[in-house]
């Protein structure tokens, strides 16, 4: 028995545009929300044209290309989204198809889940789709696979339009305060060693996450109470949860440890799960915010680390005996999409850009058309300027400011005065 | 301080709280300071209004430091600060046992009843309205020494039946700013270069109802070397100082904590007294563990009672706290006998029988315990040393091991009336070979009430009476 994805009709318009451009074979990834009774596609987005390859030899796909774009899409789906699989549209057959499909879902699985650091959890529905669309008849053959079995066969699944599938979905959201502080090890505080550091550092914190008490609306509900339950339907609704947690003491070192440095993450950052409206329960809520929360400061991290790690060259630090650094974070922004009730996208957001970077990016990694109104950036604060004053170490560097590079390679512009909207913003919220 | 009719209800809250400090130098006035700091921190955490108390399984939650005006004190809602702690317990799930509900609910309905314990969890809410400040990472490179660890916050606040959870909240609260106040105590005085002690909160049961008293030991240091801190608490509690109460082995077991190692503790609780005209009890004190024949997987029917029967004394006198040694095993006793050159060497692995004499002879060889030896020439003379054994239960209040015809057994109490002259004697039969069932045991009088008759009234008996070392 195959499996049913029930699919937002605005995909069908989508995938059939691509078809009547006809440049050679078109390649992307679906967004949405797998359940066990069904699997929800909510939107589509295709590989952005490769800037050198661009006109050149469209027709051989480029694996490494498509994979990349998936995780980059990836993190810019909030909780309850994710990436399900991939499309392809050409006119050839499918059957040919199946061969390139298979290798790039594997790839694209594979290389998503290699940086989580929540483990799958048996409930999670592990099959992800793909689908071929033949640009001549317009015609979809979606197949499904498990990516728990590389040697699994395709099976065939169901491809259903349908409007307004995720008009009543439910938002549960929370606005959680981050305080780690980590021992960077002796003699090797690089940035690579800083890295390994968070990364063990933020493991760890994810298991307190997960063993977390999760209150739903102030109340602690058992795991298979229905979220929805006795609310009218069609409805959207909004929940509120709140995050208890307790340290762990088993999982991180006893004891003192020389170092050559620390490390610490603090503030705040917003977290959201989209819930699908076919009778979700208070552990799947559970199971996607925590994930979003996870997900959202890891990948805010591995950013800031990748920024810094292009431009370590740079630094003369390393000279120095004693020095401190603050780096913010970038901020979450969330970005309606259009015609999908409720359901957001996010990117990032560094000190540095302008709303109008983060209106590219959507355009170039989701093929999202939003003007900066739509943009929601009132759930995060931006991070306010470098004050040289603050730290209290002998020799303070002042803040460092690290350029965002796009994926497309442009570099960025520096900010205007971006914080002083963002404040303005904030006293404008109506609740 | 609890009316023994109206037990009450015990709160114990527990979690751990995670204490990370940089040691900028090894000077011990750093450290001192640091340290110092750190519990400072940690003090304001728990006045903070993200600290929050979950009731173990249950769905409530309360946030103690919360105004007690508003409405977001706990969850759910009906729940405020003026509710009675007692009404908690309809909140609370309790597992259906099977087999030992009913031992439970046999016992339960023998014993004095005890007060209830509602165990909760401390924990912090990490969530707050938003929009907060935003995220930043701050690397600093400096040589320093990281100090981590985990305190295993424990306390407890007893509760009477009028007492509200706002009430026990604050006095929870309390209980737990001190106990940080007690581990940096302990953390300071224990403290070696840079390692920490773990500072362990440990509740120990006073008698004459001083009631529960918590006391924070450093983890890693041995019961031998504390004992200036226990001489003080003796002090201060106005015990006497030739009898331990606050060895780590005296802590108070809850009454929801059950011991693993599969013994039954004080299957005579369970057992209902005689009274006699003009009697009193005299009883075994505190906590003893039942050995019998067939346990520990050792087949010594026939042969092992007086073994069993000192195992019984040897493990009250680890649960009492006078040794750390675990109870010896058939072939340690033996082996012990050898070692004092009672026996020989072919000793060690027979299935040979003991005596009093022997068992005496172990207990000062293994654990440095004394024990007078009361010789009966025959069986009818034990009716008449009720006044000798009711003062050694007084005095001493230790098992007894008897031992004389072909078998040995403990005696755990007496009732005796010094007008009459009645008496009878709880027996604890080291004969019995089934499981750990405590109805069965109870019921067909493995552990029991005994009159005169029960001894053999031509044969002679000696028994063994285990002294207390004087010791704290």
């Amino acid at each position: 028995m195959g499996r049913g994805y029930i699919v937002e009709d605005s995909v069908e318009g989508y995938l059939s545009k691509m078809c009547e451009a006809g440049a050679g074979p078109v390649t992307g990834v679906l967004i949405g929300q797998s359940s066990g009774q069904r699997d929800f596609v909510v939107t589509a987005t295709r590989t952005p044209q490769r800037e050198e390859s661009a006109g050149a030899a469209g027709s051989s796909l480029d694996k490494e290309w498509v994979t990349e774009h998936a995780r980059q899409v990836s993190r810019m789906l909030p909780g309850g989204l994710s990436v399900l699989g991939v499309f392809i549209i050409s006119d050839a057959d499918p059957k040919d198809m199946l061969i390139s499909l298979r290798q790039l879902v594997f790839a694209v699985e594979n290389l998503i889940s290699k940086d989580r650091l929540w483990a799958a959890a048996d409930d999670d529905i592990t099959d992800r789709i793909a689908l071929h669309v033949n640009s001549k008849t317009r015609k979809a053959v979606c197949r499904s696979l498990d990516v728990r079995d590389p040697k699994s066969t395709a099976k065939p699944a169901d491809w259903r339009y349908q409007s307004g599938v995720c008009s009543c979905w439910a938002t549960v959201s929370c606005c959680l305060e981050v305080d780690l502080l980590l021992a960077l090890p002796e003699n090797r505080t690089s940035i690579e060693s800083m890295e390994k550091c968070l990364k063990d550092g933020l493991k760890a914190w994810a298991h307190q996450v997960e063993d977390g008490v999760c209150l739903i609306d102030g109340k602690k509900l058992p795991a298979d109470t229905e979220l929805t339950a006795g609310q009218k339907r069609n409805v959207r609704q909004t929940f509120t949860a709140q995050l208890l947690l307790t340290p762990d003491g088993q999982r991180l070192a006893d004891g003192a440890q020389q170092c050559g440095g620390s490390v610490s993450l603090r503030g705040a950052i917003h977290s959201r799960a989209y819930l699908h409206s076919n009778k979700p329960k208070v552990n799947l809520a559970e199971k996607l915010l925590k994930r979003d929360v996870v997900s959202t400061v890891a990948v805010r991290v591995q950013m800031l680390l990748e920024e810094l790690l292009t431009e370590e060259e740079g630094k003369g630090n390393s000279k120095e005996k004693h020095w401190a650094e603050q780096l913010s974070l970038p901020r979450r922004v969330l970005c309606p999409v259009k015609g999908h009730g409720p359901v957001c996208v996010c990117d990032y957001q560094f000190s540095d850009e302008g709303l109008a970077e983060v209106t590219d990016r959507l355009k170039e990694m989701l093929d999202l058309d939003a003007a900066e109104q739509d943009l929601d950036t009132r759930q995060e604060l931006a991070a306010e300027p470098a004050d040289s004053s603050g730290p209290t170490e002998p020799s303070v560097e002042t803040v460092q400011e690290p350029k965002r590079n796009t994926y497309t390679g442009v570099a960025m512009a520096t900010a205007a005065a971006l914080l002083a909207t963002a404040a303005s913003l904030l006293y404008l919220q109506d609740d | 301080m609890s009316d023994s009719s109206e037990p009450g209800t015990i709160l114990r809250v527990r979690g751990p709280l995670e204490f990370k400090c940089q040691l900028d130098s090894t000077v011990g006035s750093h450290i001192q300071k640091v340290i110092s700091r750190t519990f400072e921190t940690l003090r304001s955490r728990v006045k903070s209004e993200s600290l929050v108390f979950t009731v173990c399984d249950s769905p409530v939650v309360v946030w103690p430091n919360r105004g007690k005006q508003e409405t977001l004190y706990a969850s759910p809602e009906e729940i405020t600060p003026n509710t009675l702690c007692k009404d908690l317990q309809q909140w609370i799930k309790t597992d259906e046992q099977e087999s030992s509900s009913k031992k439970n609910a046999k016992s339960k309905s023998k014993k004095i009843p005890t007060a209830s314990v509602i165990n909760l969890h401390l924990m912090m809410e990490v969530t707050k309205p938003g929009p907060l400040p935003a995220l930043t990472l701050n690397r600093t490179v400096q040589k320093h020494h990281f100090l981590r660890t985990t305190l295993p916050m424990d306390c407890v606040v007893h509760t009477t039946c009028n007492d509200t959870i706002g009430v026990a909240c604050e006095r929870l609260l309390e209980e737990l700013l001190h106990q940080l106040c007690e581990m940096e105590k302990v953390s300071l005085q224990h403290m070696k270069g840079t390692t920490l002690q773990v500072p362990e909160p440990l509740h120990f049961l006073l008698p004459e109802s001083k009631g529960l008293v918590t006391v924070v030991y450093p983890a890693g240091v041995p019961d031998s070397q504390l004992e200036a801190h226990r001489k003080e608490l003796h002090q201060r509690f106005e015990l006497p100082e030739d009898r331990p109460y606050f060895r780590r082995a005296n802590v108070y077991r809850f009454p929801n904590e059950t011991y693993r190692d599969g013994y039954l503790r004080n299957p005579h609780l369970a057992v209902t007294h005689p009274s006699l005209e003009n009697g009193k009890l005299y009883l075994v004190q505190g906590i003893y563990s039942y050995h019998h024949y067939m346990q520990d997987r050792m087949d010594d029917n026939g042969w092992g009672c007086a073994y069993r029967s000192l195992q019984t004394i040897c493990s009250w006198f680890q649960q009492q706290g006078y040794t750390e040694r675990p109870v010896p095993t058939h072939k340690e006793i033996q082996q012990a006998l050898v070692d004092v050159g009672d026996k020989q060497g072919s000793f060690v692995g027979s299935r040979q029988w003991i005596g009093s004499i022997e068992v005496q002879a172990v207990l000062n060889q293994l654990l440095s315990v004394t024990s007078k030896i009361m010789f009966v020439s025959q069986g009818s003379e034990l009716a008449s040393k009720g006044r000798e054994l009711a003062n050694h239960f007084i005095t001493e209040g230790t098992p007894v091991m008897i031992g004389g015809g072909v078998l040995a057994h403990t005696i755990l109490g007496v009732a005796w009336s010094e007008t009459t002259g009645q008496i009878r004697y709880l027996i604890l039969d080291p004969h019995y070979t089934g499981s750990e069932d405590l109805q069965v045991i109870t019921d067909k009088g493995w552990c029991g009430w005994k009159g005169p008759d029960f001894w053999d009234q031509t044969a002679y008996y000696n028994l063994c009476l285990p002294q207390r070392p004087k010791t704290i």
